[in-house]
């Protein structure tokens, strides 16, 4: 060997790395053809250029354009009639509210004169200029609450499983095969698959969805909690199994420490995932702001459609903050 | 008292030479064996094999005439080199990790009181106090979390003391205050102790025996004097100077 050549330093990008990234290239070309993936740029191309005024007409434009306008403006207020309201009392409105009269021309046929007749009918109303919102409030909250139980059962159900499916501290390969499978069919299984059953065997209510939400949740932390945990850095579990310590001493002492921050920020994203889903699940009748969001839905009032997305991101908003915070508390 | 056996050990590690070969040792019980070598001489794979991390190839290994049974386990006490410390759990809780208390007592911070007694006595032997008690171990320097692992190795009162280099983040005076902690807890609770160190001076001072490797195999096994003898190789004798 030749002492004046210099030594060989590896290259980032080898023959393999190239070969890999050529097949992965070949694939998303193979399967962007069968997702339409060239006519989607195109359309999208189209809406944009529609927008600066560079194209006359844009399918995707017109479409999602027509929709939003629906949006707006977006409905705060309600409206009642006070005849259909149960032990309505006019001398305790509830807050901001106020009784609005409307008076119709009503044309009856009299049975005895056989005549049509024309008379005034008055019409109490009870308006609350916030009332709307204050309905999507409590609906909202709901689907947090179904959420956060959600969240609770997939921590429950997703720590044991996690405990048994990584490989550093299963007590058997066996417990660790069946653990992963057990996560794996949890998380097949969606959430509104899984809500459509339990609805049946439940009823209608938040019961199936917190059952929906915190079973497909378990499959993704048990897999999320196993996965942190065999990533550990294995040198102070050993120094303290050399030392004769439990698996229990070992995880509570030298994984969970480790694992902690990554369990919290996986916690927290299942949390805002399970609003999230928690939102649509009530489309099958599982409870939440998602059965409300059907039913405006269906009666084309896209005001109260407005009102309930804005309440969705408002939400999703103000989680992200808070588990932004948490995450930096635990860091 | 638990004496250990070497027989014939063989170790090699992944895409490598043989880190250990053919190394046998007898260390009574009670004895303080330090292992000597330059970077690379086998004293870490040696003793990560003795606390059983490394599995040998070949030879065997024996506590009291056995195989190290998981009972045992409990009996040794370990310093690894590089400390091995959960980072982000309190310089208490990686202390307390080998007290033999529930998960939950642990958790909740409800420590024997025997047990916080000499885990007063020894940290405060190493130089530290009470205020290091609930700073994360990851907040320490190299120096500190060293002598916390060496706490921790000493906690339980082990019988069999597996030192891997255990002062060489520790200025002279305390790395010296460090090894005559571990030889008079060895001392009082008859341990046997292997030890590798890389100044030879401190193995002179502290070591009962010392083993010298080189390439993974062993090269001296004598008492310190007898490394001033006659008949010492030169490479040897300034391995050891």
């Amino acid at each position: 060997m030749n002492a004046d050549l210099p030594w060989r330093f590896p290259a980032l990008l080898n023959t393999r790395a190239v070969a890999l990234i050529a097949a992965a290239l070949l694939l998303l070309w193979y399967t962007g053809q069968r997702v339409e993936i060239g006519r989607m740029l195109a359309l999208s191309g189209e809406a944009v250029l529609a927008q600066a005024g560079m194209a006359s007409r844009s399918q995707v434009a017109d479409g999602l354009g027509s929709t939003l306008a629906e949006l707006v403006p977006i409905q705060l207020s309600s409206r009642r009639e006070v005849s259909r309201i149960e032990g309505f009392d006019p001398d305790r409105l509830p807050a901001f509210a106020h009784i609005e009269t409307t008076r119709t021309r009503v044309s009856e046929l009299d049975p005895e004169t056989l005549r049509r007749e024309e008379h005034v009918v008055r019409t109490a109303w009870l308006v609350e200029p916030f009332g709307y919102a204050f309905h999507v409030a409590a609906k909202m909250l709901e689907t947090l609450e179904i959420a956060l139980w959600g969240s609770v059962i997939a921590v429950l159900i997703g720590m044991p499983l996690a405990l048994l499916g990584a490989r550093n501290i299963t007590p058997h390969p066996a417990l660790r095969a069946g653990s992963r499978a057990a996560s794996a069919f949890l998380r097949a299984v969606p959430e509104l698959i899984a809500a459509l059953f339990l609805v049946i065997a439940f009823g209608f209510g938040p019961i199936a969805g917190v059952l929906a939400l915190g079973l497909h949740s378990a499959g993704f932390l048990g897999k999320f909690y196993a996965d942190d945990i065999e990533d550990t850095d294995r040198r102070p579990q050993q120094a303290l199994a050399a030392m004769g310590a439990g698996r229990l001493t070992i995880w509570g002492n030298a994984i969970l420490p480790q694992v902690l921050p990554q369990h919290i920020a996986c916690t927290l994203y299942t949390f805002d995932r399970n609003v999230r889903m928690g939102s649509v699940i009530g489309l099958v009748g599982a409870g939440g702001i998602g059965q409300e969001l059907k039913g405006r839905f269906d009666l084309y009032e896209y005001g109260h459609v407005g009102t309930i997305l804005i309440a969705i991101f408002l939400v999703i908003l103000t989680l992200d903050l808070v588990a932004s915070r948490a995450r930096q508390a635990w860091r | 008292m638990i004496d250990i056996g070497i027989a014939d050990l063989c170790v090699r590690h992944d895409g490598a030479g043989r880190a250990l070969a053919d190394v046998t040792l007898y260390i009574p019980a009670g004895q303080f064996c330090a292992v000597l070598g330059a970077s690379g001489a086998g004293k870490s794979t040696l003793l990560r094999t003795v606390a059983g991390l490394v599995a040998p190839g070949e030879g065997r290994l024996l506590f009291d005439g056995t195989p190290l049974r998981p009972a045992q386990r409990r009996r040794i006490g370990l310093i690894p080199q590089d400390f091995a410390l959960s980072g982000r759990a309190s310089v208490a809780r990686n202390i307390m990790a080998v007290a033999d208390i529930g998960l939950a007592r642990s958790f909740a911070g409800l420590y024997p009181d025997a047990e916080r007694a000499r885990a007063t006595h020894l940290l405060a032997h190493l130089g530290l106090d009470e205020t290091h008690l609930a700073r994360r171990a990851d907040s320490l320097s190299g120096g500190q979390q060293q002598r916390v692992a060496i706490a921790r190795a000493l906690l339980h009162r082990p019988a069999v003391i597996l030192a891997d280099e255990p002062v060489a983040s520790l200025d002279p005076a305390t790395g010296e205050r460090a090894l005559a902690l571990i030889r008079n807890e060895a001392r009082n609770l008859g341990a046997t102790v292997i030890c590798s160190l890389h100044q030879p001076a401190l193995a002179r001072r502290f070591a009962d025996r010392i083993v010298m490797l080189d390439a993974g195999r062993v090269v001296f096994d004598g008492a310190p004097a007898m490394l001033d003898g006659n008949g010492i190789p030169p490479r040897i004798r300034a391995v050891a100077r």
